[in-house]
């Protein structure tokens, strides 16, 4: 059992790098794009210190999502619960908002097409 | 002689919270006017205390329209989250209140950071990911990016 707990552990691990290198590589793909953008170098450093940070977030977000699922006594968690992640800054609430409605516009366009 | 004791405070306040006065401070929001005296003689930023008003720094975003009030400038003293990094590289002490899991992450990435501020060229954290990226991960579907990105 002993063996079984830590080959999943391991397993688990494996996984976790996994992820962090995806998150890593698009951090990295962002990063270019703000570099031509406004003609800065990141160094790579920087960029992994931004990586962990995003991985780190993702699970701050996680839970924060969850919770807020569940206080609306759901166990899906909806673009209601990602509108409260944003809900202490106007502008990025905003933002959200805008993105939310453009998706749901779309969504319904594509049911009616079928 | 001003902000010379919490005791005198201390004094102050419990003056009000014993006796008689009790009812009438507690009766309304605002400050009655004993504690708008203690208040303005002992805590108070008045101009000859040769000291700015300390304010907090304004939420802003570089990639988003700005929908927040700027702040005045000049008189105030912003209080800053950044002039003492090198401190915040570890854990430091609590009294009542934990610290988070997001307060752990900034201190883990602080660490990181920490870390990482004498290594030149190549970077560990990339060279120990490398192995771990799989290109299905991150290839979406109409991606633009995909192909330019060299990283």
């Amino acid at each position: 059992r002993a063996a079984m707990a830590a080959a999943g552990g391991e397993q688990q691990q494996m996984l976790t790098q996994r992820l962090k290198a995806a998150v890593h590589y698009t951090v990295g793909c962002l990063c270019q794009e703000v570099e031509e953008d406004k003609d800065v170098q990141f160094s790579k450093q920087s960029i992994a210190a931004i990586s962990e940070i995003t991985f780190r977030q993702c699970e701050i977000f996680a839970k924060d999502l969850e919770m807020f699922a569940r206080h609306a006594k759901r166990t899906t968690v909806t673009t209601e619960d990602v509108k409260l992640l944003a809900r202490r800054s106007k502008s990025l609430l905003k933002y959200i908002t805008q993105k939310s409605e453009e998706l749901a516009s779309s969504n319904m366009e594509q049911k009616e097409k079928k | 002689e001003r902000r010379c004791s919490s005791l005198q405070h201390k004094s102050a306040l419990s003056a009000c919270v014993t006796g008689q006065k009790q009812t009438n401070c507690h009766e309304s929001w605002s400050l009655s006017p004993e504690e708008f005296e203690i208040w303005d003689r002992l805590y108070r930023i008045k101009e000859s205390d040769g000291i700015k008003e300390p304010v907090l720094p304004r939420v802003q975003f570089e990639t988003l329209e700005n929908l927040e009030e700027t702040p005045k400038e000049g008189a105030a003293r912003e209080l800053s989250l950044t002039e003492w990094s090198v401190w915040q590289n570890q854990p430091l002490p609590t009294s009542l209140v934990d610290h988070s899991d997001r307060c752990h992450l900034f201190i883990r990435a602080m660490e990181m950071m920490e870390l990482m501020r004498h290594q030149q060229g190549d970077c560990s954290y990339e060279q120990e990911l490398q192995p771990h990226l799989r290109m299905e991960d991150v290839n979406i579907p109409g991606n633009k990016r995909r192909g330019r990105c060299s990283r």
